[in-house]
């Protein structure tokens, strides 16, 4: 139906004015009462750290969740003004408000222009019109200024293209308002770089543009004005070129810079090498990486989402095979797989927890113990009561909540809890060497210290341990050493002092 | 019967506790979370076992007779020899659906050849093709990364077929092999009873308290962490695998004995009941969840509605309705019950 509006000329038509935005979820306040401003023709860079709220208060933007208090105020061209208590997500589309998510959300086997027509087909006698369609295509991607093959099946373009794809759809109809949520996670320079010159397009055709970040260095390329959100308030607001990167990181960190501390040198690391990369190339996720982890040390690698710090974890546990270079894994060849490895002395945790790592329908003793089941047993006969004690004494070591003891099952736990749990196994398992992915991804702040206090102690006892992150507070906090890649590459180490959220994200931005 | 079911499900999805100490993402609504707690379960399927049995007494003077229960025994004794692996097969997220074409061709098998040589070669050639079926079916599934349902429903269309070229269209008839079908050793239990008992007291030990049986709980709770924390779940899917085509074997003596000879056409449609009596039993079709003990359970309900709709001489094509019914909703309920774990 909107389609049928005749083009506005009017630039900057939409406005949007958010006041007082609480969301709670399940007892727990998520948005404290926040006001944001979306006004077309500009850049509006929202920050913050994980957790903090940002997707949440688009969402509600957006009306995927519906707000417990505050309004949302909608200007219209002739200067009056409409208020909403909230919106569901087909009037937040009549408002022209629409949002590229995170996670790609179009039909792999579908083409170009199928996709750009996705769930608003234009209709002839009740039938698709696929004229109207190429055509609605071809238009929006010239106004663009992109060329992509119409009839191309969208699963054989790279992730940047596709996200081209969904701009375009989100634009085919007339959009007042586009929420990009952390759309550069996945992409390239090159592909940012060009995400950027859309974005400015918009911009210029009066577009309202809500872009989701947490790199401090696309702020200062892209945005106009900039709202800073820290545990679901706002703590910084206004335009961008008010605010230096300092400022903009405190307001994001805040408070608790305090705990965002570098770890006591540590008297752990000896001249043992557990871990040594040399060299080691496995297309296309790592090229000539040069790695060394003593015993007792724990080295971050960061980078972004896709830079391949994971890789090399999945390298470490016998999960990839380099095809070029030397890897010696506690002074062998790395493990012909997971049982391998483990049976060497290796843990390892990956990043999907759910999908990866969590046996959900078993118990938390089960979970804890399952790779020390061999020395658990005799005969194939798993000794029950020595498997309790493991949980008892591990659980009581890294304050794991289970209220029902070792035979809750895992699902019942939080996310922090059972990340707990998936650790501990590596402790009862007495592993010599870690490599664990994003090893706090998902868990709240106090089992985030209850989880780095385990692993000083395990380094400390003598373990190495490798954490591939894209968290650079967790590098921060964790590291004895850091190296920082982009795009399969170490770009930089650094060590000591030195190590710095400043350095590693101008490390990982370049 | 539908209400019965729907009560045990209740117990699994609540949790208030649990939800309220959990801080909640920042990002999303906290998840409730699921508790494993089989024993109120177990106890909503006793109890619709129990209201089941009281409405069969209660309808017909035959049912509480000493000589109505032990048959009624001895025909879930043929059934539950062959759903004890499965239910291990099935926590393990895989399924035999060619037990009831395997039983057949083992009993033809084993007749065929008891008619020119001793009973002993025949029923050794029986388990040593039951073991033979289980390794192809778990070869298939976990070499060939053939779809379980696929790779066994195929087995069971192959070994049919097998069956009836044997028995060359007839039935074989054999004599002096009555005792492992009719025997009543002890306490005059019949032993088909007895060795259903065996069988699922040695299943219990294994899923309880071996490796072997959590690494197939594991398995089928999640395949890919259960590799990543080192087991062996290829391994023990092939044992599950033979185990079930032991059991087939066995159950397909235990027929071919009852009835003094083997048809190719017996056990047909075995594969139903014995899915049935698993879902039933609160084992999950996603893998993962269940007990032998509810397995058993669930064979006696059938067993139970089986047996007492005969004596209310009920048409046997509306027994089969019954028995149908009772399968979607059983699986309809493992559905309903899943969704109550996850929100």
């Amino acid at each position: 139906m909107s389609s049928d509006r005749p083009q506005d000329p009017a630039p900057s038509a939409f406005s949007l004015r958010a006041r007082n935005i609480r969301k709670s979820f399940g007892g727990t306040e998520v948005l404290h009462g926040v006001d944001v401003d979306v006004l077309g023709g500009r850049v509006l860079a929202l920050l913050g750290e994980n957790g903090a709220g940002k997707s949440t208060l688009v969402r509600v933007i957006a009306g995927a969740h519906q707000p417990d208090a505050g309004t949302l105020e909608f200007g219209s061209p002739d200067g009056a003004a409409e208020t909403a208590t909230g919106l569901d997500p087909p009037a937040a589309r009549r408002r022209g408000i629409r949002m590229i998510f995170q996670e790609l959300s179009d039909a792999p086997d579908l083409t170009v222009a199928e996709n750009i027509s996705l769930g608003n087909w234009p209709r002839r006698r009740g039938l698709v019109d696929w004229r109207a369609v190429r055509q609605r295509a071809r238009q929006v991607l010239d106004s663009m200024g992109v060329t992509l093959d119409l009839d191309a099946k969208v699963a054989t373009l790279r992730v940047g293209e596709r996200q081209i794809v969904e701009i375009a759809r989100a634009l085919s109809d007339d959009a007042g308002c586009l929420v990009l949520d952390e759309p550069t996670a996945a992409l390239s320079a090159e592909e940012c770089r060009r995400l950027f010159g859309f974005v400015r397009r918009l911009r210029e055709q009066g577009v309202a543009l809500v872009h989701i970040t947490h790199r401090l260095d696309e702020v200062a390329e892209l945005a106009d004005d900039v709202v800073v959100l820290r545990d679901g308030a706002v703590s910084a607001a206004g335009p961008a070129d008010r605010f230096d990167r300092t400022e903009l990181v405190t307001a994001m960190v805040g408070r608790d810079i305090g705990a965002v501390t570098r770890p006591e040198p540590s008297t752990s690391v000896t001249g043992t090498p557990l871990l040594v990369f040399d060299k080691a190339t496995a297309p296309p996720a790592f090229e000539e990486l040069d790695l060394v982890v003593h015993a007792g040390e724990i080295v971050c690698l960061y980078g972004k989402v896709g830079s391949g710090t994971a890789d090399v974890a999945d390298a470490v546990f016998g999960r990839r095979r380099p095809t070029a270079g030397t890897v010696r894994v506690l002074d062998r060849p790395p493990a012909d797989g997971p049982r391998q490895a483990i049976a060497r002395g290796i843990g390892y945790l990956a990043a999907d927890r759910q999908r990866e790592g969590a046996l959900l329908t078993r118990s938390v003793g089960e979970n804890l113990a399952a790779p020390s089941w061999p020395r658990l047993s005799r005969f194939g006969l798993v000794d029950a009561a020595r498997e309790r004690r493991a949980f008892t004494r591990w659980s009581e070591q890294l304050g794991i909540r289970a209220p029902d003891g070792a035979g809750q099952s895992l699902a019942g736990l939080s996310g922090g809890n059972q990340q707990k749990v998936l650790l501990a196994r590596w402790l009862e398992r007495g592993s010599s060497l870690l490599a664990l992915v994003e090893p706090t991804r998902g868990v709240d702040v106090g089992a985030r210290s209850d989880i780095y206090a385990a692993l000083r102690g395990m380094a400390a006892d003598g373990a190495g341990i490798l954490v591939a992150t894209s968290d650079y507070e967790e590098v921060v906090q964790l590291a004895d050493r850091a190296l920082v890649m982009v795009r399969g590459r170490v770009t930089r180490e650094l060590a000591g002092d030195l190590v710095t959220t400043e350095a590693l994200t101008d490390a990982a931005g370049g | 019967m539908a209400h019965a079911t729907e009560d045990r499900t209740a117990p699994n999805g609540a949790g208030p506790d649990g939800a309220a100490a959990r801080p909640a993402s920042a990002e999303g609504p906290a998840k409730r979370p699921l508790r494993g707690r089989t024993l109120p379960e177990l106890g909503a399927l006793l109890l619709m076992l129990a209201a089941l049995v009281l409405f069969f007494s209660l309808k017909t003077p035959q049912f509480m007779t000493q000589g109505n229960l032990l048959n009624l025994l001895t025909a879930v004794a043929v059934t539950g020899i062959i759903a004890i692996p499965g239910t291990m097969l099935l926590i393990a997220g895989q399924v035999d659906l060619s037990v009831g074409s395997g039983a057949a061709f083992c009993g033809v098998m084993m007749a065929s050849i008891a008619q020119e040589q001793i009973i002993l070669v025949g029923v050794l050639a029986a388990v040593g093709i039951g073991i033979a079926i289980g390794v192809v079916n778990g070869v298939l599934v976990t070499v060939f990364k053939v779809n379980a349902l696929i790779a066994t429903l195929g087995m069971m269309a192959v070994l049919r077929g097998l069956t009836h070229v044997n028995a060359d269209g007839g039935t074989i008839a054999l004599a002096n092999f009555a005792g492992l079908g009719t025997a009543r050793p002890f306490l005059d239990i019949p032993l088909p009873v007895i060795i259903l008992v065996l069988v699922a007291a040695i299943a219990v030990v294994l899923m309880r308290y071996t490796v072997f049986g959590r690494s197939l709980y594991a398995s089928g709770s999640n395949p890919v962490a259960a590799r990543l924390v080192g087991v062996r779940g290829n391994k023990m899917l092939v044992l599950a695998f033979v185990a079930s085509g032991l059991s087939v074997a066995l159950s397909g003596l235990v027929l071919t004995s009852q009835l003094s000879a083997a048809s190719p056409n017996s056990a047909t449609g075995l594969e139903l009941t014995v899915v049935t009596a698993i879902v039933l039993g609160g084992a999950s079709l996603s893998g993962g969840r269940g007990t032998i003990q509810g397995t058993l359970v669930g064979l006696l309900i059938i067993g139970v509605v089986n047996n007492g709709l005969t004596l209310m001489n009920v048409n046997s094509f509306y027994q089969q309705v019954a028995s149908g019914t009772l399968l979607i909703l059983a699986v309809a309920f493992d559905q309903l019950r899943l969704r109550l774990a996850k929100t």
